[in-house]
């Protein structure tokens, strides 16, 4: 039997192209949890998360990520912002790696000067508005 | 055996906002001055047209309709496109056409026209060649990809900004002696470092322009050649290298992956190194880009490319020239055009026709042009052999 599907956005984006797989990543971010994605026959991990591994092309299964402490890898001052994001700038977009050696891009929202490369981040959860929702890194 | 391959004639429109073109009047500008040098309609087999981006203007099938207006309507003709690096990836692929007997003279011609829109809009469009899924949504603005990499450099080599800002003064000024360019106007240090910050730590003068225009080239085949010119540019190495999509999975942000395997590949083919260059042009869609690219290129150690624009070898003088055009920051950035229009510079150099002379390079025999399509996804290496 269908369910109404909840419609959730990821970040500032309005993409409605929203596939089954990534649908149940962003029902679990409503909860604040944030998954990556283990192949099922080569056991590869993937965050961000993909439905296909990339090295050998089977699917892959959500598995809640846990880390919580990342080190900036890099940053960005975004001043001059894309039209769509241009009410929020200026704001600072970050990659943040973790000890297990995965990646993720995201804002830091609670920097009053600007980062620095090597610094320590926290991975946090934030609802914009009632369908965006996102992860982001505080420091 | 592939056939060999030689660039026999150029030509260029002026870059700028040009609001009183579109892309079909501004293919017919790059075009003409290759039909007054005797490449005439009968004699081109078939043509590549390159543009990046049809959204900023809309036309669906442009091909079809610039291909039309320059009088090619009834040849062959396709479109190739891969971002930043569509010039160069269209020369690639008329190259391997000619290479293999399909045609013997084909026209490549890139154009792009980018002033239709706001320049917030344009930066929305840009932004969409990141990830849409997942780096789209954090509004990463196409100069944000490049911060990301400038943060990471300056972080780890301890470079303060100003060595940026030497490139863009550099720029402005080869760009003030080049009559095409967008923004022919010398910049100083000062002002250059002081600019309105876009993505920290790259300000205005770090980041190249939203450009109309456009450049196109003829190839030919060996057996072809001498109908053309006696001054022939052989294409000797054609290098190709790529990069992950999202920038965070990147091995390295202080080089462009793609780019270093892109250069390896151009010079195993031609059988020549980077000391062998008379001159280079690359693609300094951002200040930081040019420097990332001395070190891709093998011009200097990682590093040590600051020492390349701090002590002046990369000006028309030096020992290594670069981008004495203006490049893509005084010059500008139409994406479709970017790469035809260094090749067009090479061959201009290599036959002492530099548009100001004050700028030509003494005695060019190989000539480097380094390509990067959006943040290092698509990267083209072309080495080029004066023929005479
Ligand atoms: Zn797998």
């Amino acid at each position: 039997m269908m369910t109404e599907k909840k419609e959730l956005y990821l970040g500032y984006s309005s993409d409605k192209a929203v596939t089954p797989f990534f649908q149940e990543f962003l029902e679990f971010l409503d909860q604040e949890k944030l998954m990556k994605s283990v192949c099922t026959q080569c056991g590869t991990e993937f965050l961000p998360p993909r439905e296909h591994c990339q090295k050998c092309l089977s699917l892959c299964e959500l598995k809640e990520f846990t880390e919580r402490e990342a080190k900036l890898r890099s940053y960005v001052v975004v001043d001059f912002a894309p039209e769509s994001l241009a009410s929020k700038a200026p704001y600072v977009v970050a990659i943040g790696e973790f000890p297990s050696g995965l990646r993720l891009t995201a804002h830091i929202t609670n920097l009053m000067s600007v980062p620095e490369v090597g610094m320590a981040l926290k991975l946090a959860f934030d609802h914009i508005d009632e369908k965006k929702l996102t992860y982001k890194f505080l420091v | 055996m592939a056939r060999k391959v030689a660039v026999v004639a150029a030509g260029h429109s002026k870059f700028g906002k040009r609001y009183d073109a579109t892309m079909r009047e501004l293919c017919a500008e790059a075009y003409k001055p290759i039909y007054d040098a005797g490449v005439t309609q009968d004699k081109i087999d078939a043509t590549v047209l390159s543009y990046a981006a049809s959204q900023f203007t809309g036309q669906g099938a442009g091909s079809a309709l610039m291909a039309d207006y320059l009088g090619l309507q009834n040849k062959p003709h396709l479109r190739v496109e891969s971002a930043c690096t569509t010039g160069t990836a269209s020369l690639r692929a008329a190259w391997g056409m000619v290479a293999a007997g399909l045609y013997d003279v084909m026209l490549v011609l890139g154009v792009e026209q980018m002033n239709r829109v706001s320049s917030a809009v344009a930066t929305e469009y840009m932004s969409m060649a990141g990830d849409m899924r997942w780096e789209y949504p954090y509004g990463i603005s196409f100069p944000a990809f490049y911060a990301l990499m400038a943060s990471r450099y300056m972080h780890k080599y301890d470079m303060p900004h100003e060595v940026l800002s030497r490139i863009s003064v550099k720029s402005h000024h080869y760009g003030a002696q080049n009559p095409k360019a967008h923004l022919p106007r010398e910049v100083t240090l000062e002002e250059a470092n002081n600019a309105v910050p876009i993505c920290r730590p790259l300000n205005l003068y770090d980041c190249s322009l939203i450009t109309d225009g456009a450049a196109g080239v003829i190839i030919a085949a060996e057996k072809r050649v001498k109908e053309f010119t006696d001054q022939p540019m052989w294409i000797k190495g054609i290098g190709a290298g790529a990069s992950a999509m999202m920038i965070q999975d990147r091995e390295s942000l202080t080089s462009i992956p793609g780019a270093k395997r892109a250069a390896k590949a151009a010079y195993d083919m031609a059988g020549v190194g980077p000391k062998d260059l008379d001159m280079v042009q690359v693609h300094d869609c951002f200040s930081i880009a040019e420097l990332i690219a001395y070190e891709d290129l093998g011009l200097a150690e990682p590093g040590k490319g600051r020492e390349l624009i701090e002590n002046k070898e990369v000006y028309h003088d030096g020992r290594i020239p670069v981008n004495c055009d203006g490049g893509l920051k005084s010059k500008g950035h139409p994406l479709g055009a970017t790469g035809l229009s260094m090749t067009y510079e090479i061959l201009k150099q290599m036959r002492g026709e530099a548009e100001n002379q004050s700028r030509q390079i003494d005695d060019v025999k190989i000539g480097l042009a380094h390509n990067v399509g959006q943040s290092g996804q698509f990267v083209n290496v072309f080495i080029f052999e004066r023929g005479w």
